[in-house]
């Protein structure tokens, strides 16, 4: 798990210029680390890389909303935002997970299943 | 079938010495340099102490989400997110050009328009990437780590942002690249390929990209900015490195009088030649660079008697600077022949492989706006300049034709001749 020393740095390194919200979530997870504030980093990390923004905020959108075909999420923006949550919360998605990847709820589930102590802390 | 007129329809600049069209006529009518102190590793005194920065702009975040530009352009996340910092200047330049051009997004993205390019790539970002993938001992490489730092990477950003389906092309003959892209560019309209080709170059300035030149002592050792770029003098020790971008369209003559663009100047010849002599320092004779004058006039048909003034390369260090005196006498002065001269690179410091663009649209506005700038900071002429007419203060005058020269490592030289619209 990370440290709020660690939050502050990597903010400071990674997250130059994300909404405040990705931000304060993120240092709310170091502090609590509850999966509410784990899936706003996420789904705001992908919100900022998407190359068209979304209608809404994609915390706010159904769980079984398509990344590909509903928020043209292509290739490159999926790479972007394993690269930057890997580093954030040190963790490691494997290359056959990430094919497999088809909802914001299969994204969400991936990198729960990274923190299996926090499954029932929401 | 007569062959088409090219013309300069356009131009954006994003440079040390202003970022706007008026920015840049400013300073080189006043002879306001874009030298300045700089901090290549903060807090550490290093030997090469000044640069050509770019104002306005903060680029200093490893991700373009941490960038901030000066007001007026409003750019999607789409083009910045895989964009080298550089990549934003070329952005700004462009947009400008397009505007100055009144070109519109159909005619960019038509297929008689092309796109060439040229940057050295992004050394800052390569090293960054380059740290992330040894640290993390290969398990964490950088999505966009290709695409946004190897040299292509202004010709693959633009094409996609302006949807190119010309040709699309990257030079890298380092410092002689945007020079040939406008001769070759030039060639493409003449052919009928095209017709109208964006010529974009940009370089970063900073330890990567700049100082890392200090390795072979290229650099000017001067902390004085008014003092390190000084071409042609004979103190000079050195060039000042400078980053930013330009982006010039040359088109077929018609085509740009039937839209209303303004026409800056036209091209009329261009030639190259090779030193085959060493992968860094120029011919000491410049013999490469006299043929490269040679065939310019040869391809235009003129001869060396009409050109009023020529741009040099000159880079204000002592062995370029030289070999280039040499191949000016034998081309004019030998044969009784003085056009002004003059390296604005005193006011800019070396744009590497933009300098060619932003010499030439240097050139363009000399042309249009009736002025031959000045060789700045020259206290003491080089004696390997006598018989050379060099100017160290901008004249009013509008000169007939221009000759614009690069030189670049592995001893490409080129040359490019402009005329004047009144002509």
């Amino acid at each position: 798990m990370i440290t709020p020393e660690e939050a502050h740095k990597n903010i400071k390194e990674s997250l130059v210029g994300f909404p405040k919200e990705v931000t304060e979530a993120y240092l709310v997870f170091a502090s609590k680390a509850d999966m509410e504030s784990l899936d706003k980093v996420v789904t705001g990390i992908l919100q900022f890389y998407l190359a068209k923004a979304p209608k809404s905020a994609l915390s706010e959108m159904p769980g079984t909303t398509r990344l590909r075909e509903d928020l043209g999420m292509d290739s490159l923006t999926m790479m972007d935002t394993v690269f930057l949550v890997e580093g954030l919360f040190s963790i490691k998605l494997e290359d056959d997970e990430l094919v497999k990847l088809s909802t914001l709820d299969d994204l969400r589930q991936l990198i729960h299943s990274r923190f299996p102590s926090l499954s029932k802390s929401k | 079938m007569s062959l088409p007129r090219v013309v300069i329809s356009g131009m954006g600049f994003v440079t040390s010495i202003g970022n706007s069209k008026g920015a840049v006529l400013e300073s080189l009518t006043s002879l306001k340099t874009g030298i300045e102190s700089i901090d290549f590793i903060p807090g550490t005194k290093l030997p090469v102490s000044v640069a050509g920065t770019i104002k306005g702009f903060d680029t200093q975040s490893m991700s373009w989400a941490g960038w901030t530009w000066p007001e007026g352009y409003s750019f999607s996340r789409d083009i910045l997110r895989n964009m080298p910092p550089h990549g934003l200047y070329a952005l700004c330049a462009t947009e400008q050009m397009v505007a100055d051009s009144k070109l519109s997004s159909e005619q960019l993205s038509s297929d008689e328009t092309a796109l060439f390019c040229s940057s050295a790539g992004s050394p800052k970002l390569l090293a960054h990437y380059l740290h992330q993938i040894v640290d993390s001992k290969g398990q964490r490489v950088p999505p966009a780590g290709v695409v946004s730092t190897i040299a292509g990477t202004l010709n693959f950003h633009l094409a996609a942002h302006y949807h190119i389906h010309g040709s699309v092309v990257g030079f890298s003959s380092a410092c002689a690249s945007t020079t040939q892209a406008l001769g070759y560019g030039f060639d493409e309209i003449r052919l009928g390929r095209h017709k109208r080709v964006i010529v974009v170059g940009g370089e970063e300035v900073g330890l990567e990209a700049t100082y890392t030149f200090h390795g072979m002592r290229a650099l000017s050792r001067q902390s004085d900015p008014l003092k390190a770029s000084r071409p042609f003098d004979k103190q000079r020790d050195g060039f000042v490195g400078t980053g930013g971008s330009v982006a010039l369209v040359i088109e077929e003559r018609e085509s740009a009088l039937k839209r209303g663009a303004p026409i800056y100047a036209e091209i009329v010849g261009w030639g190259q030649a090779g030193d085959g002599h060493n992968p860094a320092i120029s011919d000491p004779e410049g013999n490469g660079l006299a043929t490269a004058m040679k065939r310019a006039f040869k391809h235009a048909q003129l001869e060396a008697s009409v050109i009023d003034y020529v741009n040099a390369h000159a880079t204000s260090t002592p062995a370029g600077d030289a070999s280039e005196a040499h191949a000016l006498k034998r081309i004019f002065a030998d044969c009784g022949l003085a056009p002004k001269i003059s390296s604005t690179k005193a006011l800019t410091g070396h744009g590497l492989s933009m300098s060619g663009a932003m010499e030439t649209a240097f050139c363009a506005l000399s042309l249009k706006e009736g002025f031959v700038p000045g060789s700045a900071h020259i206290t003491e002429l080089d004696p390997v300049c006598n018989g050379l007419n060099i100017i160290q203060k901008t004249e009013k005058y509008t000169p007939r034709y221009i000759l614009k020269n690069s030189s670049g490592f592995g001893g490409s030289n080129v040359s490019l001749i402009l005329r004047s619209i009144a002509h």
